[in-house]
């Protein structure tokens, strides 16, 4: 297996390993913790719902089915995954995001049993009609869990409104409807495409032996011819499709998701890119930004409020959110911050703050197994060296941060709210 | 991993846990007082307005900037409901001083930061400032309201204000808004002044190094104030069990049903029985082994999620669930079903062993995250002995299966609370 060990001036180091079926393999010894952290991921998530194979035919399938897959590779013919976590001790789950599916333990005792169990489920599918039925009522559960969720409604409108599509506007989860289409023979054609060694990663962080887990995924990963998949392009117009979008929930107070659409001329974004842009959000409206003061002085936001830089293969926007009594003032006031900041430049007494808050996170990101583990799936995604961004923090400067201010445009920006129900 | 503990003056304690395994130190200040109704509100707003603003920086966004050139150093503040007391946490958390660029002292400014906002406030004529207090205020009612927002956590607090009608257990944890629009300047500021006197004060260091007399600055500092009637921590009014079941309907515009039930238990603080209320409560309803995951969910497919747990220092146990409103009843008698074999004993050795191996693994990774360490030690505090999670591995180890029996037994069901969708969307 080919492997490479990577340093880093905080005394930290990690192992990757490309196993020759293309797996990549990430590890980050931490002898001094009790506790291990692992996730089996692949590179499928809710916006591959339109791909071709080595035969070039294009195959649609139905909206939440990377999801529904998740749930259910978590049975096998001899009972579920659960069962036999349960015999360890481990706790386990799993996640579906936009472009990733992981499956994941963390356990303090029983490690290589642990990890036995999770390389062996994820390559063992089974799927029957009767089974996938059954889930259909647990998933539809889940979606209107979210139907009930304005966090979650107002960011799905923000991108249903962004987007004209690309499948990012999708809910992860899927419709009701939707979820009525998957059938097992259509799980097995997704598990078959997707979960190719060549596309998936292992990443663990934590008390562990890499030789020794490295011998054990060797042992086990299943030969597997590799497949070429082919992401649909999509043909997505730079512009939005509206840029206001509301809806009335249970709430007491408005929420709002604001979100400026990136013109992207490349699917993937580099690491710098984002290192510049997280400097850069806390500049127009961080805690110790003016915008901040100003807003929470007015009483236009509390604690709630967030931004951030999304973005994914063929997506990338910048979302402010929160709560607000008042959410076009507050959209308003983000949007003149911007244009101050573009004529006036950026700050370079809170440029060098923020640059030396943002390193300190970064430096206490090693704190935690679990964190470390997740961080190691985004190299794993975006194939960057996990000390790339420490070294990023202290060579960048205002000058690279200001050139991301070309993102806000305000023809491309979308607002939406959600208002509380008239009693 | 180390634990030591210092007498820092009369009510007041500080632990130094020792620990390799961080680059941060973390630093929490924990106060103790009697829940009461009428104070839960101020109370709860004061590490609020105490970590946003002090003397030394009169301005969040001077504090904020600080923060960031200590290197992105997390100052944080909570109020929390544990059993009959209320715990309020101010905490400081930065990166070893070994990390800098410059040889910065930042482990030291930290704790003179922390010490600074809680001794030297922001204050005018014996009040904290208006602005401040009702900044604060704002932020306070607005979560109590965002609340609504959150149905689960919604339906669960709606359902212990309903079992609780009668008792200060019932209030929420940062109060209501209307005590909180009752706040003042001077309210606070006596709020502040008790907390000093009479809250029991115990302080958490988790780091590589204990910094360099904190304890002893802490000590003097404490010792200066004239400390009585110190939070008295046996003070506790276990649930009582109903004569009759009180049930709850209330409807609102949403698309799921949520369902939550309250039972009392006749165990109630920490100990061998505690350990055993805490197997059952797993058994019963807590991981992916539990009854009412495997049936409720899996078997029937009635729901997303459907957990139980308990609150053992208050001899509580809620199970909640996530249901379409024409399933909520058969749900409701299935999880009274499933209570009915825990207190029969008809569950397997599978499921009691599987739930004494996980809650034994998740305990034994505790001492991996220093929040987790710190919410363990200043929670433990409150039920008078210092329990770590080695000594509750050990009682899981001899919890049997007639001990979960006996605390299933003693199981009974309180209140119901259901919020359903409003009739036309039925």
């Amino acid at each position: 297996m080919k492997k490479e060990v990577f340093e880093s001036p905080i005394g930290e180091s990690y192992v990757k390993a490309v196993h020759p079926s293309g797996l990549k393999i990430y590890i980050m010894e931490k002898s001094q913790y009790s506790s291990a952290y692992a996730i089996f991921g692949t590179k499928y998530g809710s916006i591959d719902t339109c791909f071709s194979l080595n035969d070039g035919q294009a195959v649609s399938v139905p909206e939440g089915i990377a999801h529904f897959l998740e749930h259910k590779l978590f049975e096998s013919e001899d009972g579920d995954a659960f069962t036999r976590y349960a015999k360890t001790g481990a706790s386990a789950n799993a996640f579906t995001s936009f472009d990733r599916t992981c499956y994941l333990f963390s356990c303090s005792d029983k490690f290589y049993d642990n990890l036995e169990i999770l390389l062996d489920f994820v390559q063992s599918p089974y799927f029957t009609d009767q089974t996938v039925q059954k889930e259909q009522g647990i998933i539809g559960q889940e979606i209107r869990m979210y139907d009930d969720s304005p966090a979650w409604r107002v960011m799905f409108n923000m991108l249903s409104s962004m987007y004209h599509n690309h499948p990012v506007k999708i809910d992860i989860a899927g419709t009701v409807e939707s979820i009525g289409e998957i059938d097992a023979e259509l799980l097995y054609k997704c598990y078959n495409t997707f979960y190719n060694p060549a596309n998936m990663f292992v990443c663990i962080a934590g008390n562990v032996d890499t030789e020794r887990i490295l011998k054990q995924i060797n042992d086990s990963i299943k030969a597997k011819d590799p497949v070429s998949i082919e992401r649909c392009l999509v043909d997505e117009p730079k512009n939005i499709v509206s840029d206001y979008v509301e809806q009335k929930l249970e709430v007491a107070m408005p929420m709002f998701c604001l979100g400026f659409k990136q013109k992207i001329d490349t699917p993937l974004r580099r690491l710098k890119s984002k290192v510049c842009m997280s400097l850069l959000l806390e500049i127009i409206c961080g805690d110790s930004s003016p915008l901040y003061a100003q807003l929470v002085r007015g009483g236009y936001i509390n604690d709630e409020f967030s931004a951030e830089y999304f973005n994914g293969y063929g997506y990338a926007a910048v979302i402010f959110e929160g709560e607000s009594k008042d959410p076009k003032f507050v959209a308003e006031k983000i949007k003149q911050e911007i244009s101050r900041i573009k004529e006036t430049g950026i700050d370079k007494k809170l440029f060098s703050a923020v640059k030396c808050g943002m390193y300190g996170d970064a430096i206490r990101r090693f704190n935690n197994v679990d964190g470390i583990a997740m961080q190691l799936v985004e190299c794993a995604m975006c194939d960057y060296d996990l000390f790339e961004e420490i070294k990023l923090l202290k060579t960048v400067t205002a000058d690279d941060v200001y050139k991301r201010l070309d993102v806000f445009d305000n023809e491309n920006a979308v607002l939406s709210v959600i208002n509380p129900k008239e009693s | 991993m180390s634990v030591k503990m210092t007498k820092l003056s009369d009510g007041a304690s500080g632990m130094f846990i020792q620990s390799l395994r961080f680059n941060t130190t973390l630093i929490s200040f924990n106060f103790y007082l009697p829940l009461k109704r009428e104070n839960v509100a101020v109370n709860a707003l004061l590490p609020f307005v105490l970590t946003t603003c002090g003397e030394k920086y009169p301005d969040f966004s001077r504090l904020n900037y600080k923060l960031n050139k200590l290197y992105g150093a997390r100052l944080s503040a909570s109020a929390e409901k544990i059993g009959d007391f209320q715990l309020l946490k101010m905490a400081i958390s930065v990166i070893d001083d070994k990390y800098t660029l410059d040889n910065e002292q930042l482990t030291q400014q930290a704790c003179e930061l922390l010490q600074s906002l809680l001794f030297e406030p922001k204050l005018a004529d014996g009040a904290f400032h208006d602005s401040d207090v009702e900044r604060e205020k704002r932020k306070a009612i607005e979560h109590i309201r965002g609340e609504l927002s959150e149905k689960r956590i919604y339906a669960k607090n709606r359902m212990i204000e309903e079992m609780f009608s009668d008792e200060d257990y019932g209030v929420s944890k940062c109060g209501t808004e209307e005590d909180v629009q009752k706040i003042t300047g001077e309210s606070l500021y006596d709020a502040w002044r008790n907390l000093l006197a009479h809250a029991y004060i115990h302080v958490n260091v988790i780091s590589r190094n204990l910094p360099s007399g904190l304890f002893e600055t802490l000590s003097e500092k404490l010792s200066s104030i004239n400390r009585s009637y110190i939070t008295d921590f046996s003070a506790v009014r276990p649930t009582k069990a109903a004569t009759e079941v009180k049930t709850v309907t209330e409807r609102m515009d949403v698309a799921q049903g949520k369902l939550v039930m309250g039972f009392s238990s006749d165990i109630c603080g920490e100990g061998e029985r505690a350990t055993s209320l805490m197997v059952m409560a797993d058994i019963f309803g807590g991981g992916p082994y539990s009854r009412l995951f495997s049936n409720v969910r899996e078997k029937m497919s009635l729901c997303y999620y459907c957990a139980a747990t308990s609150v053992r220092i208050k001899g509580l146990v809620v199970v909640e669930s996530g249901v379409e409103a024409q399933n909520a009843q058969k749900a409701r008698n299935e999880i009274l079903n499933q209570l009915e074999i825990m207190k029969n004993g008809d569950f397997t050795d599978f499921e009691f062993e599987s739930s004494i191996k996980g809650i034994t693994d998740s305990l034994k990774s505790s001492n991996d995250s220093q929040e987790t360490i710190d919410i363990w030690y200043s929670v433990k505090m409150c039920s008078g002995r210092l329990y770590s999670p080695e000594d509750v591995i050990q009682e899981l180890s001899c919890v049997t299966r007639e001990n979960v029996i006996k605390a299933a037994q003693g199981i009974k069901l309180n209140t119901e609370y259901l919020l359903l969708p409003k009739e036309e969307n039925k």
